[in-house]
């Protein structure tokens, strides 16, 4: 990581190819084409229903589409488990918090580090050497590029099923940091946030996106169209399934048949501000 | 509930000291303390009756273990944890009557040591077969596959089958002498106690230290949330079928070393009953906690042990009462799950926990 500057329109991370995924006879998604290229924000937009949250899970594993491809750096990763898909580099957050709460902050975000550990059942039970080494090691990374990025540092040790949701919501992203991905999924990491909590994520998703150290391509669903305008290299919006159709947030906002699917006849700032 | 707060005046400068098991200078000192009781004071102070008695507790202690494991840190709930421990004392029993040790093994009183190590190896197989069912399904309908483990092994195979090696039928006698760990035969209760002390203070430790890696993080997180947990790169298959290894792996461990407690063994000595005490262990001592299982051992065990002293001189004008007795503890045992799910759903270790805190917070404690 860190060759490809934010913006660069580098190679194609992901790309998912014509999917079709269906419930019963119910098409949650149509023919959905994306390409996400390294570097970038690409946000997917859409009203509820509109297949955007399957589409997520559909990269992420936890579905498998009936038809079409997914590809991760040029691999198919259709037949890989959402596990798998961890270990290549694919990490999440989701609509609805999925933390730990019966774990610590600081062993939320430590579980987000599983793959980049080596202790198994001996070692670890043992405890010494190298795992304590590795502890560590994994403790420091932590505290100095997750929990001060984040700011968290007041509550890292308090459960997280005890905290307030914005703060559930940051720990979750913390979480996903960890993993040291290289596309990052962030699936509505603004809703139910007040303002300031939105504009600090805003930040956050702008930090991890173009500071060097990290990088990391975002696919990101939002509802908040000022942030999604914002913060998107490109946009593609789904309706019930149906790709509208994929561009700059400036071509997406000319867009009449976008305009009529999602917007309403409103202006597209509407929502907030 | 897993931090408790530091003392006022107490920092750390490291992670390394943030890692530690004992953080301050305080708290080592009372560890000391608590090990020369445990290793100098009890065995000194208690009479055999009394070391029974921490006997008892240190087997229900081992067995909860691998329960709280299950339930408490992997929330993977089981009602059938009694095989495994069966499992562990009948391949150790096995081992030592039946297999034709080298004289040299014998001669260092090897035997039972390494049966031990094999009972827990078979008891952990034994467990991952009966912890299959859990990759598929969760909740009510696991309580029921472990429930078959329990009648699968102890009622069916251990009894039909296991039972009738060697012609005996019934029960394994264990005679004198049979039980040696080097140069020691364990034939007394304070040689019990001590291989107990060790036993319980060893697993404890190794368990609380897997819990701080990897390994444990990843059983907490399949407890918490599954979906996010296999997001976040968890095999949970894997790490589900090795929370049941090494739960089975410690009621091995626990079962093989009853033996040394008793003359003989036969399969009423794990009944389906005693694979809900254990449950009620944990639940009384506070799920998701190691403090848990010993507060939880300690408590059921000498409340029992409080009932039958207060029986006892009852019964010399009423002798029903020494016959209902079993009825007597199971009831004492339902009542003491039902006051403690309502008035402490959190158990004696969250109470310990509070405790700690307003010690360590006194006298500002906001």
């Amino acid at each position: 990581m860190g060759e490809a500057a934010a913006g660069d329109a580098g190679d194609v991370l992901l790309e998912a190819r014509d999917v079709h995924m269906y419930f019963g006879k119910v098409a949650a998604l149509a023919g959905v084409s994306l390409e996400v290229r390294r570097g970038e924000i690409h946000s997917v937009i859409g009203p509820n229903g509109a297949g955007k949250t399957v589409l997520m899970n559909c990269i992420n594993g936890l579905y498998r589409p009936q038809k079409g491809d997914i590809f991760f750096k040029g691999m198919r990763i259709n037949e890989l488990k959402p596990y798998q898909r961890a270990a290549l580099g694919i990490s999440r957050t989701f609509q609805k918090v999925e933390v730990f709460g019966g774990m610590t902050v600081l062993d939320n975000i430590r579980l987000g580090r599983h793959i980049h550990l080596q202790s198994g059942i001996l070692s670890g039970a043992l405890y010494v050497g190298k795992t304590a080494r590795e502890e560590i090691e994994n403790r420091q990374f932590i505290e100095e590029e997750i929990i001060d990025l984040l700011e968290i540092e007041h509550i890292r040790h308090k459960p997280v099923g005890m905290l307030p949701y914005g703060l559930q919501k940051r720990v979750e992203l913390g979480r996903a940091l960890a993993l040291k991905p290289e596309l990052l999924i962030l699936d509505e990491p603004l809703a139910g946030l007040n303002l300031e909590e939105t504009e600090d994520m805003a930040r956050f998703i702008l930090d991890v996106n173009e500071d060097p150290r990290w990088n990391i391509t975002c696919l990101l669903v939002e509802h908040d169209m000022g942030v999604v305008m914002d913060l998107s290299h490109r946009v593609l919006v789904l309706n019930f399934g149906i790709p509208i159709m994929d561009g700059t947030p400036s071509e997406v906002q000319r867009n009449p048949d976008v305009v009529r699917a999602y917007l309403g006849e409103e202006d597209l700032y509407a929502t907030r501000r | 509930m897993s931090t408790t707060f530091l003392p006022c005046g107490e920092y750390h400068e490291s992670y390394r000291e943030d890692h530690a098991w004992w953080q301050t200078r305080f708290i080592k000192a009372k560890m000391m303390l608590l090990v020369l009781i445990l290793f100098v004071g009890i065995p000194l102070a208690a009479d055999s009756y009394w070391l029974s008695v921490c006997n008892q507790i240190g087997y229900t202690a081992l067995g909860a273990l691998g329960v709280q494991l299950l339930i408490g840190f992997c929330g993977q709930i089981t009602l059938g944890h009694a095989a495994f421990l069966a499992v562990g004392a009948y391949t150790s029993t096995l081992l030592i009557l039946e297999f034709p040790w080298p004289t040299v093994l014998m001669d260092l009183g090897l035997a039972y040591p390494i049966s031990i190590f094999i009972a827990a190896i078979a008891a952990g197989i034994w467990s991952v077969l009966f912890g299959l069912p859990s990759a598929k399904v969760k909740g009510f309908y696991l309580i029921l596959t472990t429930m078959a483990a329990q009648f699968i092994t102890v009622d069916f195979v251990i009894t039909q089958y296991i039972s009738q090696i060697g012609g005996r039928g019934q029960a394994f006698s264990l005679p004198p002498g049979t039980i040696r760990i080097g140069p020691w035969v364990i034939d007394s209760d304070l040689k019990v106690y001590f291989m107990m002390i060790v036993l319980v203070i060893l697993f404890t430790a190794l368990v609380a230290n897997l819990l701080r890696t990897r390994v444990g993080r990843a059983w907490v997180a399949i407890r918490d949330n599954d979906i996010s947990a296999e997001v976040m790169g968890i095999n949970i298959v894997r790490y589900k079928l090795l929370a049941f290894f090494v739960a089975g792996f410690i009621g091995g461990v626990a079962g093989a070393f009853w033996i040394s407690n008793l003359a003989a063994i036969s399969p009423e000595h794990f009944p389906w009953f005693w694979s809900l005490w254990l449950v009620g262990v944990i639940l009384i001592g506070g799920v998701g906690s190691l403090h848990g299982v010993i507060f939880g051992s300690i408590f059921m065990v000498v409340v029992m042990e409080l009932l039958q002293m207060a029986v006892l001189p009852l019964a010399t004008s009423y002798p029903k009462l020494l016959m209902d007795f079993l009825f007597i503890k199971e009831a004492a045992f339902g009542l003491a799950i039902c006051a403690f799910m309502i008035f402490e759903p959190n158990g004696l270790a969250y109470r310990w926990w509070q405790a700690k805190n307003y010690f360590n917070l006194w006298p500002f404690s906001y």
